[in-house]
């Protein structure tokens, strides 16, 4: 049996037997290379869905969609690993519970697919850790290298020419599973806090502030990248902060539910290397 | 005998609109981006794109534009208006679709209030399209009744030639033959065939969608929250939208001086409609999503005799959760039959 069967029949026997009451897993999209989310409530429907390399999207953000798990029923969700770490994080931010998530997991490596054992958060700790140790690919590791050896000026002009594009669609915020707040900092105007003109100004303001709420959060789930309209490089951004807070405080977000806010939280050993 | 544009002579007709103060405007890839771009040379417009990723209304309703500046005084309040710099230009190689939208929105811009910044630019902008010879699976224009070489609010239909050689030209308004006038011994006086036009698929039914919406039992329908529920509310579906014309002020600076801003806003935002009580009256996505389908297919059509849709497919090529207009009317479509 095919990997997309037996999950097909997993979420089939946990909506039959009322264990969930509704799955988040991937549909057939609107072309044959795309997949988008489906929400499915019915054992019968479970023949809809689909995993293969082509779902790369991060379901989580939908698990705290209002109101859908108050009322303390379980949903089972299909997660690749960064999805994984997000519930972690989700859960350590205190927006779900992780026992009323069932994570149906699955993993994409070059470009094949694998199983994941599991179906609770903590089933997947020793995964998370292995790739805590895993480096980005070549080329990511290349484009980043290019833009660390620029100069502060060379690199300002290019994040200046890429941040020009940007409409202020907010596509980055409203994918990403950690931008879940009710009411957004740049949408608050008494006092505006961040200029809402997607001038060069303001959309620097945006995707800086964006950048620091999310370091330390960040899964490098891509969502955002995915999502942009108008392809700003977001990942760049993310990795290096996501690299940063590694190097600084050995932190590397989503390992367990329990894991604390790394820029919320105090150690009496965190590095203080900004103190001069 | 018709006109024929070749296009190795392209260059040359640019520097002749060039001399005569025009700006030269045409699709751009640059910066892993396509859109519409002041340009030089001809080398630099990009005639391998169906589409541009971003749309003709930028040339015309940009994203954030200065209105005036205020300073508030002690006796009087100075304000300083912001007017487009007011340039001639003519815009090469836009599509049946991103035009027919323009034509669209004029009468939207000039309803109740004639809208200076909407006119002013568009009576400076000489536009030539150029009929598409080829389509991709998003490209809806014939759903909406149009056509891969609608001429609606074109002043120059370019029909392209079989090899790539140039275009048969089609002068559609005095604007086009003013234009074109100062390219007047370019231009080869010849018949050519014309490339066949690109073959776009009806996808669904706009009369019955149109019934199906006017129908108030269908307001409340469950359909909408069904159809919506991967929706993420982000603006990319309206801002990459060449119809969506909707704005938002805002004051940037302080109490007594700054400069107030005319920016575009979506009606998927939650914001939207928010009220200063907190009530907001399109609380949800699917009210949202209803909205923006019932504001271009219901209520446009009843206000102008238009649908505020010309098929041009962005907002399902785009949208980060592959959802759409296509999609959205092909199952009204079928709740109707």
């Amino acid at each position: 049996m095919s990997i997309q069967e037996q999950y097909r029949k997993r979420a089939a026997e946990l909506l039959a037997s009322g264990e969930v009451k509704i799955i988040i897993g991937y549909g057939a999209g609107s072309t044959p290379d795309r997949r988008r989310a489906l929400f499915i409530r019915s054992a019968d429907d479970a023949s809809l869905l689909h995993v293969d390399a082509a779902c790369d999207a991060n379901l989580s953000g939908y698990l705290v969609s209002e109101g859908l798990l108050s009322d303390r029923k379980k949903v089972g969700i299909f997660l690749r690993p960064e999805g994984i770490r997000s519930v972690n994080i989700l859960a350590a931010e205190s927006q779900l519970d992780p026992l009323q998530i069932v994570i149906i997991g699955f993993n994409v490596e070059n470009g094949s697919l694998a199983a994941l054992q599991g179906s609770g958060v903590n089933d997947f700790s020793s995964l998370i850790s292995t790739l805590k140790e895993s480096r980005s690919t070549p080329e990511e590791q290349a484009l980043i290298e290019k833009i660390e050896g620029m100069t502060p000026e060379e690199r300002f002009a290019f994040w200046q020419a890429e941040f020009s594009k940007c409409i202020k669609c907010y596509a980055c915020r409203q994918v990403c599973p950690m931008c879940y707040c009710k009411r957004c900092i740049v949408d608050n105007n008494q006092p505006q806090w961040v200029h809402t003109s997607s001038h060069t100004l303001g959309n620097f303001e945006w995707n800086l502030v964006r950048a620091f709420h999310l370091s330390g959060r960040c899964v490098e789930c891509g969502g955002c990248d995915r999502a942009c309209p108008v392809n700003i490089p977001l990942r760049l951004i993310n990795r290096r902060m996501a690299q940063e807070v590694l190097d600084a405080f050995d932190h590397f977000s989503g390992m367990s539910h329990t894991q604390e806010p790394v820029l919320a939280s105090f150690k009496k050993d965190d590095p203080e290397t900004f103190i001069l | 005998m018709t006109k024929i544009l070749l296009r190795d002579r392209l260059d040359d007709c640019i520097s002749r609109w060039h001399a005569a103060g025009l700006d030269v405007i045409g699709p751009v890839s640059k910066n892993n981006i396509s859109q519409f771009d002041t340009i030089q040379k001809a080398g630099e417009l990009d005639f391998g794109i169906i589409l541009p990723d971003r749309t003709l209304k930028d040339l015309f309703f940009p994203q954030t534009e200065p209105m005036f500046r205020y300073r508030i005084g002690k006796q009087q309040i100075d304000t300083e208006e912001y007017l487009p710099p007011g340039r001639q230009r003519i815009v090469f190689g836009a599509r049946p679709c991103d035009v027919s939208a323009m034509a669209i929105d004029d009468p939207l811009f000039g309803w109740d209030y004639k809208d200076t910044y909407w006119f002013k630019r568009r009576t400076e902008t000489v536009i030539v399209t150029i009929a598409c010879t080829s389509a991709d699976e998003f490209c809806m224009c014939t759903s909406l009744k149009l056509a891969p070489d609608s001429p609606q609010g074109s002043d120059i239909l370019l029909r392209p030639l079989e090899g790539n050689r140039g275009w048969l030209v089609e002068e559609l308004t005095e604007r086009g033959r003013d234009a074109f006038s100062l390219i007047e011994g370019l231009l080869e006086n010849a018949t050519g065939d014309p490339l066949p036009l690109a073959v776009v698929p009806v996808k669904f039914d706009l009369d019955a969608c149109r019934e199906w919406l006017q129908n108030p039992e269908n307001f409340e329908s469950h359909f909408w929250k069904e159809i919506s529920m991967r929706c993420i509310g982000c603006g990319t579906c309206t801002f990459l939208c060449p119809t969506c014309h909707c704005f938002d002020f805002q004051d940037e600076g302080d109490t007594y001086t700054g400069i107030r801003r005319k920016n575009w806003d979506s009606c998927s935002f939650a914001l939207f409609t928010m009220h200063t009580s907190g009530h907001n009256p399109r609380s949800t996505q699917s009210a949202r999503w209803r909205q923006r389908i019932m504001h271009k297919f219901n209520y446009f059509p009843g206000k102008f005799s238009l649908n505020s849709c010309s098929g041009c497919g962005r907002c399902t090529r785009e949208c980060p959760v592959d959802m759409g207009i296509t999609e959205t009317l092909q199952e009204i479509t079928k709740l109707s039959k």
